[in-house]
């Protein structure tokens, strides 16, 4: 077979056939591609503002180790004016983060960033090594998701940054549609389409309460393709860890991610295009104000609380025990129209929920909040009373989870860990303690 | 066997009369025969309220049942006639008129007029029609949207329907994209024989499971801002009303129930069962559809109030605000919010080498663009 020539350039050898559309391209035409689509995402939805400090939450892995360099890149070439810093976390489980971690400070030294590590121990008090001692192997998933979640905006939060980007990819927003629409989620769905998600318009906390609610998360990884985003990697010669998440990830989330598999080897635009049908369901789900879906670029501000996650879901059941409770509320709302064709027959039978009169009992479908008539009602969006993140709850999960920690923890053991291990000698420090004795005051 | 038929069921006694031997379990309750068969009749017929005998009328409704000789279209069929005939004895009168028709498509069902055949010596009286798919060019004359996509087309002389489809399904580089077109033009077809034919109503025969399959297969094309109108009950875009009467049955059921009924039926059904859908998954000929298939199939075995679950959700998706008025697609018709053509324009834009100044004029959706060749979606080519 004659050499391909690149189709962008039509000079240079083409050596990659790029994974989104199957175009043959040569290595500098496509690290321009992927950094144009990427530069176009930003500007089209506005994502940044002149000036704005930055914290990109970085583990070390291909994804967040290619956002920061992309976005250092393009930072540079056009200008943007902003503030770059890393951010990570240490969950506390010994020697899973160790190598990460060393990986993040080198991509510190390499893109000359700042860097800041945050503990949970110092974020909650209990590290996941902790917290499993405590809890067990079986129950730490809950934690980790809900503890995973919260760490970014309680990180920055702390370091006064109001903008964290994290480095999910097309791959992961399009497995978050699908996942959605397997477990019956259209709030949820609509929400984690959106490349923004946050609050910006809740009014800031004051008083002792840290302020977590003013974080503004986004994704602008969002159209990247996982395989593009290890192509970047690889020929930009980028120093990442390879991790893989040690607990496994939901059963809806695996089901999605192997039809996303399969999908792209069928149509290579697929995943591409699961992401757009996201945004326009987004749209069309009831009582849904977002009019743009996030593609208008106003910044749609959506509930950073249940932000997809490689693992730990927020909804960590099983299709099992999804399963036996949809068929039960099927039942119940089944037995509930058979007692009532043969209590009316003459009549049309109306909906169930029409019909449920004084002092007849509802049906089991409505008490537990299964399957209704009624489009979803609007979830209201507070802050927890407890550490001001937001929440649907008057205290959100993670608080609740510490309740239960704390109360069962041995008095000998409480040392809340706070020392930070400042590798890029910024003085976040003594703002840290401050805002952290402030949270836990 | 589908429908679960354990040995435990087979011999126990059925969970709602009480008296008869259960021969399958249907969403953990045993079943006889009789019970599984009102069953799934009760499903369907719950789902036509608005097509009971009206007494202040004697105008007749009428409804078009496309057959395309599959488990469900097939079952529906039997459903309504025997629905039909009770009406009929009950009162005197129906509250609808049946109408089917079949579409032929050259290479895949050149037989299609010897089972609509059978079809009509099983269920007569209702009207029958079979009409081949190219036909969608001569009932949709004046559309230029959908002819500018043919190749090589030029005014002037314009060739016969046959050879447009011919050169259309030509034109396009995946098993993906033809299956798609072929779905939708067939569609376009069926709509447009109702009309002409005075049906207010299409009764699709699909079922919860390829309701799911085509929630996940039309959302994984790039489609989901049409969903609305796709999956759910109720006024259509194209001016009949679209109704999915086994809406509720899962096509494990419909199996079962053939299995069941007279033989009579299940002679009729032409469609590979589960399992032969299973086609190599490195193959250049699986298609999205195919696997959303294989996939829903499989969820069905163990996770049915899933699937049922997937089609609920996805048939609260409501229409936008000024639908009506919103541009269609030249391809498959569907009001396209804001008119927001094409797949470039939005976040996810893609440096694919197409001059973003030539993609005007053709008005085609986001799902269909991706179907075609994209000589056939730019007035220039490249
Ligand atoms: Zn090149
Ligand atoms: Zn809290
Ligand atoms: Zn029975
Ligand atoms: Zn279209």
């Amino acid at each position: 077979m004659p050499p391909s020539i690149c189709a962008v350039c039509k000079t240079n050898r083409a050596l990659i056939l790029r994974p989104k559309d199957h175009s043959k391209l040569c290595k500098p035409c496509f690290i321009n591609v992927f950094e144009a689509e990427i530069h176009h995402t930003i500007i089209s939805t506005n994502l940044f503002q002149r000036g704005e400090r930055i914290a990109i939450g970085a583990s070390g892995g291909k994804d967040s180790t290619v956002l920061a360099s992309v976005l250092k890149t393009l930072n540079e070439r056009y200008d943007y004016g902003l503030d770059l810093i890393l951010l990570s976390i240490d969950e506390g489980i010994k020697g899973y983060r160790d190598d990460s971690l060393e990986t993040v400070k080198r991509n510190a030294q390499q893109y000359d960033m700042s860097l800041t590590i945050l503990g949970y121990a110092e974020l909650y008090g209990w590290t996941m090594d902790q917290v499993v001692e405590q809890v067990g192997k079986k129950g730490n998933c809950t934690y980790c998701g809900v503890f995973r979640r919260q760490a970014l905006d309680r990180g920055a939060s702390r370091l006064g940054v109001k903008h964290v980007v994290t480095g999910h990819n097309a791959d992961d927003v399009a497995e978050t549609v699908l996942m959605n629409l397997l477990r019956g989620d259209l709030p949820r769905l609509s929400r984690t389409t959106s490349i923004v998600t946050s609050t910006p318009s809740l009014t800031p906390s004051s008083g002792p309460v840290a302020d977590n609610t003013n974080i503004k998360r986004s994704k602008p990884l969002k159209y990247a393709y996982e395989k593009e985003i290890v192509l970047y990697a690889y020929h930009k010669r980028l120093d990442y860890f390879s991790t893989e998440c040690i607990y496994s990830p939901e059963a809806f989330r695996g089901s999605a991610r192997a039809l996303i598999k399969n999908l792209e080897r069928v149509r290579p635009s697929a995943i591409l295009d699961v992401v757009r049908s996201g945004e326009d369901m987004a749209r069309l789900v009831p009582g849904s104000d977002e009019g743009c879906g996030g593609a208008c670029g106003s910044g749609a501000a959506v509930p950073a609380e249940e932000e997809e996650g490689g693992c730990g879901s927020a909804v960590g059941k099983s299709m099992a025990s999804v399963e036996s409770q949809l068929a039960a509320n099927e039942r119940a709302a089944e037995h509930n129209l058979e007692t009532e064709i043969l209590s009316k027959p003459a009549k049309p039978t109306p909906p169930p929920s029409a019909t449920s009169t004084k002092g007849q009992k509802k049906p089991r479908a409505e008490r537990t909040g299964g399957p209704k008539k009624k489009g979803p009602t609007k979830q209201v969006m507070g802050q927890c009373k407890k550490c001001g993140y937001l929440s649907s709850q008057e205290v959100c999960k993670a608080c609740v989870l510490l309740e239960g920690l704390n109360k069962n923890r041995p008095k000998n053991k409480i040392e809340v860990g706070y020392e930070v291990q400042d590798v890029s000698l910024n003085s976040v420090r003594d703002e840290l303690e401050a805002a952290t004795l402030a949270a836990e005051g | 066997m589908p429908g679960k038929t354990t040995d435990g069921a087979a011999g126990g006694i059925c969970r709602r009369c009480k008296e008869n031997v259960s021969v399958l379990v249907v969403r953990l309750e045993p079943l006889c025969q009789e019970c599984f068969a009102r069953y799934v009749h009760t499903k369907a017929i719950k789902r036509l309220e608005t097509f009971r005998v009206d007494f202040h009328t004697n105008e007749e409704r009428k409804v078009l049942l496309p057959l395309s000789f599959g488990v469900s279209s097939t079952t529906l069929l039997h459903i309504l006639d025997l629905h039909l005939k009770t009406q009929m004895s009950k009162t005197g009168r129906t509250g609808f008129a049946l109408s089917m028709v079949a579409i032929r498509n050259a290479e895949q069902s050149p037989h299609t007029e010897d089972l609509l055949e059978e079809v009509r010596n099983q269920y007569p009286g209702h009207e029958y029609a079979s009409l081949p798919l190219h036909d969608v060019f001569r009932v949709i004359p004046d559309d230029a949207a959908l002819r500018d996509l043919i190749p090589e087309y030029t005014k002037g002389e314009p060739p016969k329907d046959q050879e447009q489809l011919a050169r259309l399904i030509n034109s396009l580089t995946s098993a993906t994209a033809r299956a798609d077109v072929l779905s939708t033009l067939r569609a376009r077809l069926i709509v447009e024989h109702a009309k002409s034919t005075g049906c207010q109503s299409i009764l699709w025969g699909d079922s919860t499971t390829t309701l799911a399959e085509k929630t996940l297969a039309e959302t994984c094309k790039g489609r989901g801002f049409s969903l609305p109108w796709q999956v759910a009950d109720g006024k259509s875009p194209f001016g009949v009303y679209f109704h999915y009467p086994l809406r509720d049955v899962l096509k494990k059921e419909l199996v079962s129930y053939i299995g069941f009924a007279e033989s009579g039926l299940s002679s009729l059904v032409h469609e590979p069962f589960s399992g032969a859908t299973q086609a190599s998954t490195s193959s250049k000929n699986t298609t999205i559809d195919d696997l959303m298939k294989q996939y829903f199939e499989s969820v069905e075995e163990n996770f049915p109030s899933i699937v049922s679950n997937v089609v609920r959700t996805s048939s609260k998706l409501e229409v936008p605000a000024g639908a009506e008025s919103d541009p269609r697609c030249g391809l498959c018709d569907m009001p396209v919010p804001g008119g927001r053509f094409g797949i470039h324009g939005w976040g996810g834009y893609q440096q694919d080498g197409i001059e973003t100044a030539a993609v005007v004029g053709k008005n085609v959706c986001y799902g269909c663009t991706r179907s075609l060749p994209p000589s056939a979606t730019t007035t220039t080519r490249i």
